[in-house]
């Protein structure tokens, strides 16, 4: 299974990402975004799946180093 | 990662068999790039769809106009970008540039692209259905980073 998920981070210049991943991420995990680390705070279905593929949103807080 | 295997990850490529699969490996070449570098710029014409295989690239608007670069979005791997261009065939809508060390991504060009869809119908209407559907995600997506 893929989870395709839209990433944004708000209050941030950051653009957000839409990267795949194997698993499905929750609220709470850890993301690398290129070279910045998030943390999901907020998870939700973008779309209904279709195939192996899930399509989800994260809203997201950067993770302060 | 062979290529058959990176584009079994891929949204753009869901639903297509082995078979399939490997006939669009067939049509894909490597390119690579070093941070900073750029991949398609804004305004220019092209006619390549390009799979990000390893590392992530920046997609910004704004360039092509004097104005400041605004980031669109990042994408990392198993994302398509510059899949426009073969759809529409109008000038690249953004600029997308390595963001990371490296990446490595897969390069599809139009004609070969539109030769194997005409041959294949079958591939060609997967392969234009997901394309619809990754656009759309990408719309979704910079509605919700604009609320």
């Amino acid at each position: 299974m893929v989870y395709k998920v839209s990433i944004v981070v708000p209050g941030s210049d950051h653009g957000g990402a839409i990267l795949n991943l194997t698993e499905m991420p929750r609220v709470g995990d850890h993301l690398q975004v290129g070279e910045m680390e998030v943390e999901v705070i907020e998870i939700m279905d973008l779309m209904p799946p279709r195939g192996d593929f899930h399509f989800m949103h994260a809203t997201c807080k950067q993770v302060e180093k | 990662m062979d290529t058959v295997q990176l584009l079994r990850g891929v949204e753009v490529f869901d639903g297509l068999s082995e078979a399939e699969l490997k006939r669009v490996a067939g049509i894909c070449r490597e390119a690579r790039y070093k941070k900073g570098e750029v991949v398609t710029t804004q305004g220019e014409v092209g006619d390549e769809m390009f799979i990000v295989r390893e590392g992530m690239v920046e997609v910004t608007v704004g360039e092509a106009e004097g104005g400041a670069p605004r980031t669109e979005v990042n994408l990392g791997t198993g994302q398509v970008v510059g899949e426009m261009a073969l759809v529409d065939r109008g000038p690249r809508s953004a600029t997308v540039r390595c963001v990371t060390e490296a990446a490595v991504v897969n390069v599809i060009g139009r004609e070969v692209f539109e030769r194997l869809c005409q041959s294949d119908h079958h591939i060609g209407m997967l392969v234009y259905r997901n394309l619809a559907a990754d656009l759309s995600f990408k719309l979704r997506h910079r509605h919700l980073a604009r609320r």
